[in-house]
């Protein structure tokens, strides 16, 4: 009992410790967390003959409730009834985001002789951006307040939806390697289940309205807690994804009265088993991973091809919007940092162990994926002022033709 | 006035306020509570101004609602006693050219037509109905009766802090007494 406590507090002083430095170079945690879990693993550290952190099974655990708490958020921001409304353009520019980035994805993955759910699995990781880190930068630079965090924002919320979705077809054809029959089988069972979530999310609004109706902070946390944790691993049990019943547990309480508690009183949970999630995918890898290079060549091709989709996507994107180019531009280079969600896809490949390349290569170049893609993203965001001018300069004879 | 509100998702929500001459001040309501107030100017950035927490903002904003305090500006500085009679308050600042002066010396009465009914001391009472051998002092508030011209006259020459604008003041003196 007392290594594990040790072990935990030596954990979350190493987290800190990472968040400190991330905070004290202006970046986003993500990678810090990421990289903070990778040195502390047996892969580093223990090589070293330094004290290293075992993957411990509460670890795990903890992190597994990183990622339920990091989904259940995601659907607490999607109220059915405000999404309908501003479904237009979110739809436009999300669809004209999802067109060319997923096939990139895809497309890739074929060419390096993947198989199509291989494939599948990486169009998965390079399509969604990073929500968390995208939405922190857009407040630190005050973009929030300007008109590209509309399209930002939108485009977010689509792709947030579309992954939902995702993750459940995926996490059921995973689980089950047998034959095609079997594999229909499942997707029908997690679309069954989900669809009893969607219904009771759509008519139970009262439901979970007096759910949470009680008078202490303590009881409304800890209910809160229990029904999503509880329908998560319901739901992974029967082969489902936990993350997407999460998420639509989130949305469940969406439209209630207790959204804005919710989000103050959990968001301190979300924040410390998120951060494990993140320290867990480091502690699993190994950085020898990185001296492949195989790995290397896939990693190296996903960025010089994905960034550019990106730009291009949230470019037009913007255009939908109707905003000017310089803008647009914003938009574009805001989308390209991939972050949580990437990480999500890969931990679920990685514990199907269907193939080698989807439960080594594919957790590997994730990793390296994101650490390249938060940390590139979030410098083209400091920096649009210098790629703006690429737009701007050239502004000055469009107005005379006008 | 026009408030555009939008939804920003995983933030909170968004507030356009058009304030002429197009710039609009831009308010965020995050959903953690904290408020971030922008000002922006047609297509440029936005710049933010300040960022209050819930409850600062709460209270901020009851301050500008006018709940606390409701300013009533004829109330406070002047008392109107007709159309054209006005009880003024004038306050005498540090470098006043009318300061350390009696009353019979600055001879407001003549001078302008207004007369100096009382003089508001600093931590002291009230000097109603003052002496022509009273001394203003830098800080007194003096208070005034008379034209509504004249009781602007007096102001300038409280206000005026070099003997050339008392001098300018005086050449225009006659006036403001054939008014009154």
């Amino acid at each position: 009992m007392a290594a594990l406590l040790l072990e935990a507090g030596a954990m979350f002083a190493v987290i800190a410790l990472a968040a400190s430095v991330a905070q004290r170079v202006g970046q986003s945690v993500i990678p810090f967390y990421v990289v903070a879990g990778m040195l502390v693993s047996p892969a580093v550290a223990g090589r070293f003959d330094l004290p290293a952190l075992q993957n411990q099974e509460f670890i795990e655990l903890l992190a597994e409730l990183g990622i339920v708490f990091l989904l259940f958020f995601l659907g607490l921001e999607f109220s059915l009834d405000r999404l309908l409304e501003s479904s237009g353009e979110i739809g436009k520019a999300g669809t004209l985001d999802l067109l060319i980035n997923f096939p990139v994805g895809v497309v890739v993955g074929l060419a390096l002789g993947w198989s199509v759910l291989e494939a599948f699995v990486l169009a998965g990781i390079v399509y969604i951006s990073s929500s968390a880190v995208i939405t922190k930068s857009l407040i630190d630079l005050g973009w929030i307040a300007n008109d590209e965090a509309q399209p930002m924002l939108g485009t977010l919320v689509y792709e947030d939806l579309f992954i939902a979705f995702y993750l459940a077809v995926l996490s059921a054809v995973l689980i089950d390697s047998g034959d095609f029959v079997d594999i229909l089988l499942d997707v029908a069972v997690a679309m069954g289940f989900l669809l009893v979530l969607v219904a009771a999310v759509y008519l139970g609004t009262e439901y979970f309205e007096a759910y949470l109706d009680v008078d202490t902070e303590e009881l409304f946390v800890i209910r809160a807690v229990a029904v999503t944790v509880l329908v998560a691993g319901v739901a992974l049990a029967i082969g489902v994804s936990e993350a997407v019943a999460a998420f639509f547990i989130g949305m469940g309480f969406s439209s209630t009265d207790h959204l804005h508690d919710l989000e103050r009183r959990l968001i301190p949970l979300r924040d410390v088993f998120a951060a494990v999630f993140f320290f867990w995918i480091g502690l699993n890898t190994d950085p020898a991973v990185f001296g492949d290079l195989a790995v290397v060549a896939v990693l190296a091709a996903l960025v010089v091809v994905t960034t550019p989709t990106k730009v291009v996507s949230g470019f037009f994107g913007g255009r939908i919007y109707g905003l000017d180019d310089r803008r647009n531009l914003r938009v574009g280079l805001g989308m390209v940092t991939r972050g949580e969600f990437s990480l999500i896809i890969s931990s679920l490949a990685a514990g199907a162990e269907g193939s080698v390349v989807l439960s080594e290569t594919i957790p590997a170049v994730a990793v390296g994926y994101v650490l390249v893609m938060s940390i590139l993203g979030t410098v083209l965001m400091q920096y649009a002022g210098s790629f703006e001018r690429f737009v701007v300069d050239r502004e000055p004879s469009e107005p005379t033709a006008d | 006035m026009t408030v555009y509100e939008s939804d920003l998702p995983g933030v909170g929500k968004k507030f356009e306020i058009e304030l002429g001459d197009d710039e609009r001040l831009v308010v965020v309501i995050h959903n953690t509570g904290k408020r971030e107030v922008f000002r922006r100017t047609g297509d440029e950035d936005s710049v933010k101004l300040f960022e209050l927490t819930d409850q600062l903002s709460r209270q901020v904003g009851s301050i500008l609602e006018g709940a606390y305090f409701q300013p009533v500006t004829t109330q406070e500085t002047e008392t109107m006693l007709d159309e054209n009679t006005l009880l003024e308050w004038v306050k005498v600042v540090d470098g006043s050219d009318v300061a350390g002066r009696t009353l019979e010396d600055v001879d407001f009465r003549n001078r302008t037509g207004a007369t100096v009914v009382a003089i508001q001391r600093e931590d002291e009472e009230t000097e109603s109905n003052p002496g022509p051998e009273t001394r203003i002092r830098a800080g007194d508030t003096l208070i005034v009766l008379g034209a509504r011209d004249a009781c602007q006259t007096v102001e300038s020459m409280v206000s005026a802090t070099d003997e050339a604008d008392l001098e300018t003041l005086e050449e225009r003196d006659p006036d403001s007494r054939d008014d009154a």
